[in-house]
């Protein structure tokens, strides 16, 4: 079944529309979802949203995030499936998908772990740094795809 | 001059066509260009999900708006002058093209609105603080805010699908997503 699939019937390929219409719904999302971590990076980086902690800004932009998590990844595997082995063979495919489970994970729990609680102020810059640098790479990652 | 003329001596620049043939420094740009949407376009959707009464219950109006508002205009800056870059380096290509054309319109309305609503909502947070209710011109501001920016989003990424008249099926670049099979197989 699988090793039947064919892209060429992929709704993806046969319109005009399909595809560009589900990247700018994977460029929106990942502005929520990315968006919404970056606000507290700003803050464990002491250099936005100081009125508030990041304890606070984590849990007010939870649900966002994570909804825009789901619609990105999903999108995502959407696009994936217009021509899923020209994917799979690409190096900039394949560190986008290495570093978005890194991303997820961590997001998920250092990241959290540290937001939620006090940490000294070294702690939380190394990281939201290191948050700011994992989303940025797959959003490189991803582009770089394009071009290889 | 023509407009065809003016956008071809534009791509023409030393510095357009060094950036339009370098292997790196355009998809680096680009993909700058698009991370700061994550940043800076992450804020505004925040501060309109505010205004909308839908997120950041804990944060007043006045308070969000004043914290992003150096980090909206630090990402406003970084992602025009990479647009100014991505655009002029193929303003020959782009010139004519309805989606480029839509989304500098679209971006103009930005401005437009940023004015628009300047009294009543962006340089009134204090007083919405105040209100027992988001204002419905508030409201409006931030519903406006969200479908500009998605609209320009889009035209954006459909500037990469638009094919002159007469110029269907020309070669695909490697800059241009290369996806689509051909349906006649």
């Amino acid at each position: 079944m699988l090793l039947a699939y064919d892209p060429a019937t992929n709704l993806l390929n046969t319109t005009e529309w399909a595809f560009p219409f589900f990247e700018c719904i994977h460029i929106a999302s990942f502005a929520m979802s990315v968006g919404t971590i970056a606000l507290v990076d700003l803050r464990l980086l002491g250099l936005g949203m100081r009125h508030q902690t990041a304890a606070q800004l984590v849990k007010d932009t939870m649900l966002w995030t994570l909804a825009g998590l789901i619609i990105v990844i999903t999108s995502g595997l959407v696009i994936f499936t217009s021509d899923p082995l020209r994917y799979y063979y690409n190096p900039s495919f394949r560190l986008k998908i290495i570093c978005l489970l890194i991303a997820v994970i961590y997001n998920y729990t250092i990241h959290r772990k540290v937001a939620m609680s006090k940490a000294p102020p070294f702690v939380n810059m190394l990281v939201g740094v290191l948050s700011l640098l994992l989303w940025v790479t797959i959003v490189f990652a991803g582009l770089f795809y394009a071009f290889t | 001059m023509s407009l065809a003329e003016f956008s071809q001596w534009v791509s023409g620049l030393d510095l357009f066509t060094s950036l339009r043939e370098s292997a790196l420094a355009y998809p680096v740009i680009m993909s700058l260009h698009l991370s700061s949407i994550a940043v800076f376009g992450g804020l505004i959707l925040v501060t309109d999900l505010r205004l909308l009464g839908l997120a950041m219950p804990n944060m007043t109006v006045s308070n969000i708006i004043a914290q992003t508002r150096i980090w909206k205009r630090i990402g406003f800056v970084i992602m025009v002058t990479c647009g100014i870059l991505l655009g002029g380096a193929k303003l020959d290509k782009y010139y004519d093209n309805p989606y480029f054309q839509l989304k500098l319109l679209f971006l103009m309305l930005v401005g437009v609105h940023a004015i628009a609503f300047h009294r009543s909502v962006y340089g009134n947070a204090a007083e919405l603080d105040r209100a027992p209710a988001i204002p419905s011109v508030a409201k409006t501001a931030a519903c406006l805010s969200l479908v500009l920016w998605i609209s320009i989003l889009s035209f954006g990424r459909w500037i990469a699908y638009y094919e002159r008249p007469g110029e269907r099926g020309a070669p695909v670049t490697s800059s241009q997503p290369v996806n689509r099979v051909s349906p006649a197989q």
